[in-house]
């Protein structure tokens, strides 16, 4: 199902393009769930048996599954449609953008005054992983339209479309069940003032401000359409969090600035040299006793080789070049290498409020991360998703 | 990105093999390059037979009075139309 915008920037569709996006939705339904499923057992069946009588054992990584599979019908027929059915989501999408961009001026116009806002900055250096390719195959990608609206307007409602409900009402569920499991797992934890880094337009920077109602919330990216757009966005549902033009690896705080740096789906968007620096800036800015925290896919080594290929495809066919590098880095590694101590380190596995509920997040603060991390539905946009998070407190 | 930006200065994985790609830096999976395109032209009509389908559940709809879970049904459409893929 494509989600319905909770804003007045939500497309004033035709039903052409409402019928469209509905069919975007329920083709990456099929493909995710039951093509998926289809490679899963032809994996097993064929590539990874081939694999064995070539090799004299099974595949022992993402990069050899993936060697497996390649040239399988069902490896084929599912990384085709996928393909293709990604860049349907974005053009699904871009005729309403187009039409309605004085509309989406207009409405942001209204709402200029309220508290909030975008601190853009000409004169940053936009990465190339931001502006030279089409990350998941988005045309034009972070940077099309500039600074107007048009990339945030193409990512939000193109995100109604790719989440087939499964990122929320408000497309906000990693905020919300990230937030709500911190503020539950760490009762005593007060955060006065929140970072959220490459938070695109916001939409899982939200969910911080209402957790912590009292906290000053800040979200930096480097792309300034994205930031104009997830501005308006957030103060039409009254929301106060500032938005500012800027790398996560060359932040403009003073040391010891902040309690909380945040990303979601993030890292992975980053070279191995960028990354590196971002938790060194984190440590910088977060005061003693602050807490990075950061939602992303689950690393290679705590999955099966079929399952880390499946979340590396992306790596390959969708744009995504960093993806696999990050997946093959431990995440502890890259706290303890930013001088964050390694029992202060932790990792979990939160279940999707929306479709678990609170209650489940709660007996997940409550429980032992472990037991989830290395299931099928950790970091799959699938039905019964569960989201995979790590982090470490400040000395 | 034009194409031959795209091929001309491609980020990729590092240990992407060359031959995952066609010259315009697409993503190709089959033997035969008119397949990949192929899989895209069926999956472009399956979607404008859907719109006009959908337009009749409308019209159906306001003659009867009674709505129609759209929802269900498109997945019912998706669902007969690419059945011949399945277990593949």
């Amino acid at each position: 199902m494509t989600v319905e915008l909770q804003h007045p920037m939500k497309a004033d569709a035709t039903p052409q393009e409402t019928a469209r996006g509905r069919f975007v939705s329920g083709m990456r339904s099929l493909i995710l769930n039951d093509l998926a499923g289809d490679m899963g057992e032809a994996y097993e069946k064929r590539a990874a048996p081939k694999f064995r009588k070539a090799n004299g054992r099974d595949p022992e990584t993402s990069r050899e599954a993936h060697e497996a599979l390649r040239g399988d019908p069902a490896f084929n027929i599912y990384s085709a449609m996928r393909v293709q059915a990604q860049k349907m989501v974005w053009a699904s999408v871009a005729d309403s953008v187009e039409r309605e961009s004085e509309r989406l001026a207009a409405e942001a116009a209204k709402v200029a005054d309220v508290a909030g806002g975008a601190a853009l900055n000409p004169e940053l250096d936009v990465p190339k992983n931001v502006h030279a390719i089409d990350v998941h195959l988005m045309p034009g990608s972070y940077t099309r339209g500039a600074d107007s609206l048009e990339a945030g307007a193409v990512y939000d409602r193109g995100l109604a479309v790719f989440s087939m409900g499964l990122m929320g009402a408000n497309l906000d569920d990693i905020g919300l069940s990230m937030a709500q499991y911190i503020k539950l797992r760490f009762p005593d934890f007060a955060p006065e003032r929140i970072l959220d880094t490459g938070c695109t337009i916001g939409h899982n920077t939200l969910p911080w401000k209402q957790a912590y109602p009292a906290a000053e919330v800040i979200a930096i990216d480097a792309a300034p359409g994205p930031l104009a757009y997830g501005s308006a966005r957030a103060k039409m549902q009254g929301q106060d969090v500032l938005f500012q033009q800027m790398c996560a690896d060359d932040l403009a705080y003073e040391d010891e600035s902040f309690d909380v740096v945040w990303s979601s789906m993030f890292l992975h968007e980053l070279s191995k040299k960028q990354r590196a620096k971002c938790f060194e800036e984190a440590y910088r800015v977060l005061k003693p006793g602050g807490l990075v925290v950061h939602m992303e896919l689950p690393p290679n080594d705590q999955m099966s080789a079929f399952d880390g290929f499946y979340l590396d495809w992306d790596s390959y066919y969708n744009n995504e070049p960093y993806y696999k590098g990050y997946r093959d880095e431990i995440p502890a590694n890259l706290t303890a290498r930013a001088g964050f101590a390694s029992d202060d380190y932790f990792d979990f596995v939160v279940p999707s409020i929306s479709i678990y509920g609170e209650d489940a997040v709660r007996e997940a603060a409550a429980g032992d991360r472990a037991e989830a991390v290395g299931q099928e539905t950790t970091g799959r946009l699938a039905e019964g998703v569960m989201w995979y998070g790590f982090g470490a407190f400040k000395k | 990105m034009s194409d031959e930006a795209k091929a001309a200065s491609p980020l990729r994985p590092e240990d992407a093999p060359p031959n995952l790609y066609d010259e315009h830096g697409n993503a190709r999976f089959f033997a035969d390059p008119a397949m990949d395109r192929f899989v895209a032209v069926v999956m472009n009509l399956a979607q404008e037979v859907w719109v006009q389908e959908e337009r009749l559940l409308a019209l159906e709809e306001a003659k009867s009075g009674q709505s129609v879970d759209k929802e269900a049904k498109v997945a019912e459409f998706i669902g007969r139309v690419f059945e011949p893929v399945r277990k593949a």
